[in-house]
């Protein structure tokens, strides 16, 4: 369970932030073991650091992959450092203008969320480079000095730097980063966080990785100081891990730490029981986030976090602001709105016993979907009454009864959800009618089948451990990373031996990197892949690198564009190499099928709202249910981190791993 | 057969994905800067009888002209299995030559003697020929142009026929990138092609076709409950644009919006005649236009088919700079005068629903093309670009800084790939502030493009709104009017809207773009 070139170290350990929780799975020799603490909003290492100590392991002994939300949020509740760019004289509006378009084609009043750098820090300075990477025009020792004046006493906290055709020729941006070394900020450079061409997509990038990096370094400085000499690893977005160091250095990398985090442990979970289509339904506290994966994660290259473009490859994942927080209200034109303002951790739901606006969380509990005797394993005690006094109130202003507001709040935020799954399911050509839908976070299972129902998705799976599944994708996820070096030459004018060159850089660069991780040197899987294209063309394609990669070009611009071009000269961008750190699978207790289907132990039977009726719901403990176990809806399901509502009409069934499988009954 | 709801809403995506990977296909082997970067082509689908079932969300200019383009190679050149046409004449279903549009049917069975579906692209190309690089000269007749194509086969059962291809090469300024972007359409449609014959063969031929005509049947019925939310009457508006290039006579365009119930009649009499210039607009432009206008007002999540036309009819009298007559020139009529039908469009919606229109946004397309020959890559280069302005404000807020607005949205040129491409260095890319009409809500800004030209070229400017700024509304004022400079030095010159002139290495063209009108009368503080 441990990766063979770690083998000293007992426990893996896969640790994910939420909203909310702060999640922990422990993998050792002894089994797989699951812990939760409350999350620490204003210093998420709190929470990391009170968990590992609850769980009573020394870090020294741990090999720990971590999930950090704390870019993410930082981005998307526009919470980042106050960020200057510096750029080109003439081009200060460059992230402002981006490629000049607006984002729906008939809406007649366009808005877009504002950039990410003020009007008034952003700087331009004289100094020109062109294409070829010549110097048109010095960047002058006074054009820098000037520039640091400037920059003085506008509180600038993080600096990001792209100048043109940096990718070419770097000086300008390596002079500016040394030029501003002095006001003790970061400062991100665009040649190194994205050696790629298009000024804009690259600004941009570059600039997220600025607006983050104060955050995260602060977390991470504070988190690897305190966990010693533990192996510390940081979730990236595109479902592998790296290093705390580079994380600290690179943020943008781990823009979607988290939500990565449980697409691999989704997708996994779905392929061990069976279903090769899933799409992950990830509903924590304050968002839900979404992905479909038809046999494999789907990654995008081109994505956009919180409305900005981010171009780097991560996880093809849809997020929307709606989660067990979410706060409902009643809005001015009467409606009844749910999120996506969320009251998070702190002071987090009515029931947690500090909060005072009613949200999801607290909906379910009005609705007998959940109960204080069960929640965390009975450890923290939920305000019933104090749920049910908000929730009176909120009722008499939208002018109905209470069981109505809170079910009228579960439809709401369910109605949210679905368009969420539709977006990357039909919206992308894909029948829900064909997928899992595999269900986890804290609140996913208490709506998953009411949601499976809107979609006509068959079957849905709550995965063993459905509350932690993230920080489970954790410990599942390989060490990756790539090398890329910019070639541009025509395939023509580079020998073989040219490019086993470039590629033997790139691969002990990568093999140095990976043992500074620990990792044996013949664990790992090295790939060598190269981009090419027609002269002429500006997208290319990444194809396996053989003797003749020329011909296999040409084979795969046929089989992705309907057409080959044999007589044009060819172009190579860019040679590059995957390098993964496999780590060993962790295994899950698996149980054996018994010849009659076992009965499940009735705990008691409580009465649940569901369709404006108060039924009469079956009680079962999840760890008391064995495997075969078949229960029918209305049930309730809870367990230690989550609980499953299996509404009327449904049966649950009990597979060999443990995992709830549902489905809608005959 | 019966549509369900979910049915209706996969295959709405699963039609409209087929033309937007038809795009992508497009835009990722295309060969000019145009296509690859700024993405100017549009991309359907059609069902049996020629009605557009899907489209990707592209160019709104190309998208409500498309169907006629598809009439027109139905009619004139006959499409057997594995055919595909080429055309782009806009007295046959065109728009301005420059646009040149590829029509491909899909045949299903082995057996079927007509196709099931037809997909199409239009793609911009930077020169098809006639007086000035760029192919938008400032032209008197359509001859002057460039090269006229009708609907020809260009693909005879799965072959390229090199005759039609050599003789449109033969025609252009930089017969290279006009192959690359035309094997890069031709890929397009066969991806779409493929796709289709894949989607009935994975739900049915019976369903798709069925689903097919649902959805148009469903967004007729949405646009119909639309306009019902419409109070009845007639709303008369009018608008100018500057002059067509060779006089100084500003153009009237007029409009009368009739709602009835769930119906809308649009009547363009009173319209100016059509003029020497270029900045006539072929029928076409006008659907494209109407089509453009009422998708806005309906759900941002309909699907935009033939349906939603279905509630409307639309006179355009013929001769006038709306419709005009061949051989008038029409190279500015698809860029410029097609937004000045949008904006007396919505002139006229306003005066029925005051707080949903907003007020004007740049009008003008501000079409900047250079040409020549690049003495540094020893080739001949033609380079397009269109540039951003601000939108108008409305009710609900300020207008949107530095974007494309109504009928195109296509991106800018990387400055990074245009400099690696053309004998040009980009000076200056910024917002133009304080451009944006003053009101309750602000009109957003415009911007400053200013591009040095490195070798002597030819410098085409088709522009608009640079005598009179977009209108604002309910008491804003108008955007700031454009502004075309040419200058070297301290020598600085204003530029007409409408200009071709040769200009010399080391000139300066700017162009600064018009705001968009403000919303409501400012209050006094």
């Amino acid at each position: 369970m441990v990766p063979k070139s770690t083998a000293s170290r007992t426990a893996r350990v896969g640790i994910d932030t939420g909203g909310t929780f702060t999640d922990f799975i422990v993998a050792s020799e002894g089994g797989v073991r699951v812990h939760k603490v409350l999350s620490t909003p204003h210093d998420p290492a709190e929470a990391v650091l009170r968990g590992l100590e609850e769980l009573g392991l020394e870090p020294a002994r741990c090999e720990i992959t971590y999930g950090s939300t704390v870019a993410t949020n930082a981005l998307i509740e526009r919470k980042g450092a106050r960020t200057a760019f510096v750029t080109v004289a003439g081009f200060e509006d460059l992230l402002e203008i981006g490629r000049q378009v607006r984002p729906h084609l008939y809406d007649l009043t366009p808005s877009c969320p504002p950039p990410l750098v003020p009007k008034e820090l952003r700087y331009g300075v004289t100094g020109r480079i062109l294409y070829d990477g010549t110097v048109l025009k010095p960047l002058s020792r006074k054009a820098l000095a000037e520039l640091r004046r400037k920059m003085q006493g506008q509180g600038i906290e993080s600096v990001a730097v792209c100048f043109l055709f940096s990718f070419v020729n770097p000086a300008h941006e390596l002079a500016v980063a040394e030029a501003l070394g002095g006001l003790g900020v970061p400062v991100s450079c665009s040649h190194r966080i994205l050696p790629e061409h298009r000024e804009y997509e690259r600004a941009s990038t570059t600039t997220v990785n600025a607006y983050v990096a104060p955050v995260m370094g602060r977390h991470l400085e504070r988190l690897s100081r305190s966990l010693g000499k533990a192996h510390f690893r940081i979730m990236q977005s595109n479902g592998g891990s790296i290093s705390a160091a580079r994380a600290a250095a690179e943020p943008v990398h781990t823009i979607l730490s988290g939500p990565a985090g449980g697409v691999v442990a989704g997708l996994a979970v779905g392929r061990r029981a069976g279903f090769e289509r899933v799409i992950t339904f990830d509903m924590g506290g304050t968002s839900t986030d979404v992905a479909l994966c038809d046999g494999e994660v789907t990654l995008a290259a081109e994505a956009a976090v919180g409305g900005v473009p981010v171009h780097i490859p991560m996880i093809d994942l849809h997020t929307v602001g709606a989660g067990g927080g979410s706060i409902a209200r009643r809005d001015p034109g009467g409606a009844l709105v749910v999120g996506p303002e969320s009251t998070g951790a702190d002071p987090g739901p009515i029931c947690y016993g500090k909060g005072s606006e009613v949200t999801v969380t607290d909906a379910n509990l009005a609705l007998g979907r959940l109960d204080g005797r069960w929640f965390l394993g009975g450890t923290m005690p939920l305000d019933e009454a104090g749920v049910l006094r908000a929730m009176k109130s909120l009722a008499s202003t939208l002018g109905v009864s209470r069981t109505r507001a809170a079910e009228g709040i579960i439809e709401v935020v369910n109605a949210t959800m679905e368009r969420a799954i539709r977006v990357i399911s039909v919206e992308r050509g894909h029948d829900p009618r064909r997928f899992t839908l595999v269900s986890f976070g804290g609140a996913g299972a208490l709506h998953a089948c009411e949601l499976a129902e809107r979609l006509a998705i068959p079957r849905v799976v709550v995965p063993n451990h459905a509350g932690i599944a993230s920080a489970l994708g954790m410990v599942m996820s390989d060490v990756k990373r790539t090398y890329v070096a910019t070639v541009m030459k025509e395939a023509e004018a580079l020998s073989a031996r040219d490019l086993d060159r470039a590629y033997r850089r790139l691969e002990s660069e990568g093999r140095r990197e990976m043992a500074a991780e620990g990792l044996a040197r013949d664990d790992l899987i090295l790939e060598r892949l190269i981009d090419c294209r027609y002269v002429g063309q500006s997208y290319e394609l990444s194809v396996p690198y053989c003797r003749d990669y020329v011909a296999a070009f040409h084979g795969q611009h046929e089989s992705t564009y309907g057409y080959a071009r044999p007589e044009q000269p060819v172009e190579v961008v860019a040679v590059r190499v995957h390098v993964t750190g496999p780590v060993a699978p962790v295994v899950l207790p698996k149980g054996r099928a018994p010849r009659r289907p076992a009965r499940p132990r009735l705990v008691e039977r409580k009465a649940v709202v569901s369709g404006g009726r108060r039924v009469q719901a079956s009680v079962f403990r999840r760890e008391d249910l064995p495997v075969g176990a078949r229960l029918r809806g209305p049930a309730l399901v809870p367990e230690y981190s989550a609980t499953t509502w299996v509404p009327p009409g449904w049966v649950a069934q009990v597979d060999r791993l443990y995992n709830l499988r549902l489905e809608r009954g005959r | 057969m019966k549509i369900d709801p979910i049915a209706l809403e996969v295959f709405k995506n699963l039609f409209s994905s087929v033309a937007e990977e038809m795009g992508v296909a497009l835009g990722r082997t295309g060969y000019s800067p145009n296509i690859k970067e700024r993405r100017d082509y549009s991309c359907a689908v059609f069902d049996a009888d020629g009605q557009m079932a899907a489209q990707a969300a592209h160019i709104p200019v190309h998208l409500g002209s498309m169907p006629l383009a598809v009439m027109a190679a139905r009619a004139e050149a006959p499409m057997g299995r594995g055919d595909m046409v080429i055309m782009n004449d806009p007295y046959r279903g065109g728009t301005h030559l420059p646009d040149i549009t590829l029509v491909a049917p899909v045949y299903i069975g082995s057996r079927d003697r007509r196709p099931l579906f037809y997909v199409a692209n239009r793609a911009h190309h930077a020169d098809v020929g006639g007086m000035t690089p760029g192919s938008l000269p400032l032209a008197t007749e359509i001859y002057q142009e460039g090269l006229r194509i009708p609907p020809l086969t260009l693909v005879c059962r799965g072959v390229v026929e090199r005759d039609v291809v050599r003789l449109v090469l033969a025609n252009v300024r930089t017969p290279e990138e006009r192959e690359g972007d035309l094997a890069a359409q031709i890929a397009s449609n066969r991806i779409g092609e493929q796709r289709l014959v894949e989607l009935v063969a994975a739900r049915g031929r019976r369903t798709v076709v069925a689903a097919m005509r649902a959805l148009q049947d469903y967004a007729e019925r949405m646009t119909r409950k639309a306009i019902r939310s419409i109070p009845n009457g007639t709303y008369r508006f009018e608008d100018y644009l500057d002059d067509d290039g060779l006089s100084d006579q500003p153009i009237k365009i007029a409009v009368a919006v009739t709602v009835r119930g769930d119906k809308v009649h649009i009547d363009f009499t009173g319209t100016d005649p059509q003029v020497r210039g270029s900045v006539n607009a072929v029928e076409p432009i006008v659907l494209s236009a109407v089509f453009y206008v009422v998708r806005c007002l309906v759900d941002l999540e309909l699907p935009s088919n033939a349906g939603c036309m279905r509630p409307l009819t639309v006179v355009a009298p013929e001769g006038t700079v709306v419709n005009a007559r061949f051989p008038a020139p029409v190279a500015g009529g698809n860029v410029e005068t097609s937004q000045r039908i949008v904006d007396v469009l919505l002139g006229a919606f306003a005066r029925a629903m005051p707080e949903a229109i907003p007020a004007a946004s740049a009008g003008t397309m501000s079409n900047l093309t250079l040409g020549g020959y690049d003495s540094v890559r020893h080739r001949p280069f033609t380079y397009y670009e269109t540039i951003a302005g601000g939108v108008g404000a409305s009710a609900m807020g300020p207008g949107l800084n530095a974007v494309h607005t109504h009928m195109t949205n296509t991106m800018n040129t990387p400055i990074e790939a245009l400099e690696y491409a053309y004998p040009f260095r980009v000076v200056r890319y910024a917002l133009r502030r304080g451009s944006g009409g003053a009101g309750r809500h602000p009109g957003g800004d415009g911007v400053v493009r200013e591009v040095e030209v490195l070798c002597d070229a030819s410098l085409t400017i088709l522009s608009d709104r640079r005598r009179r700024g977009p209108y604002g509304l309910r008491g804003g004022r108008p955007g700031m009017p454009g502004l075309n400079l040419l200058r070297k030095g301290r020598r600085v010159e204003v530029l007409p809207g409408k200009v071709n002139r040769q200009v010399k290495a080391g000139q300066i063209v700017s162009i600064y773009t018009p705001g968009g009108g403000g919303f409501g009368r400012r209050r006094k503080r």
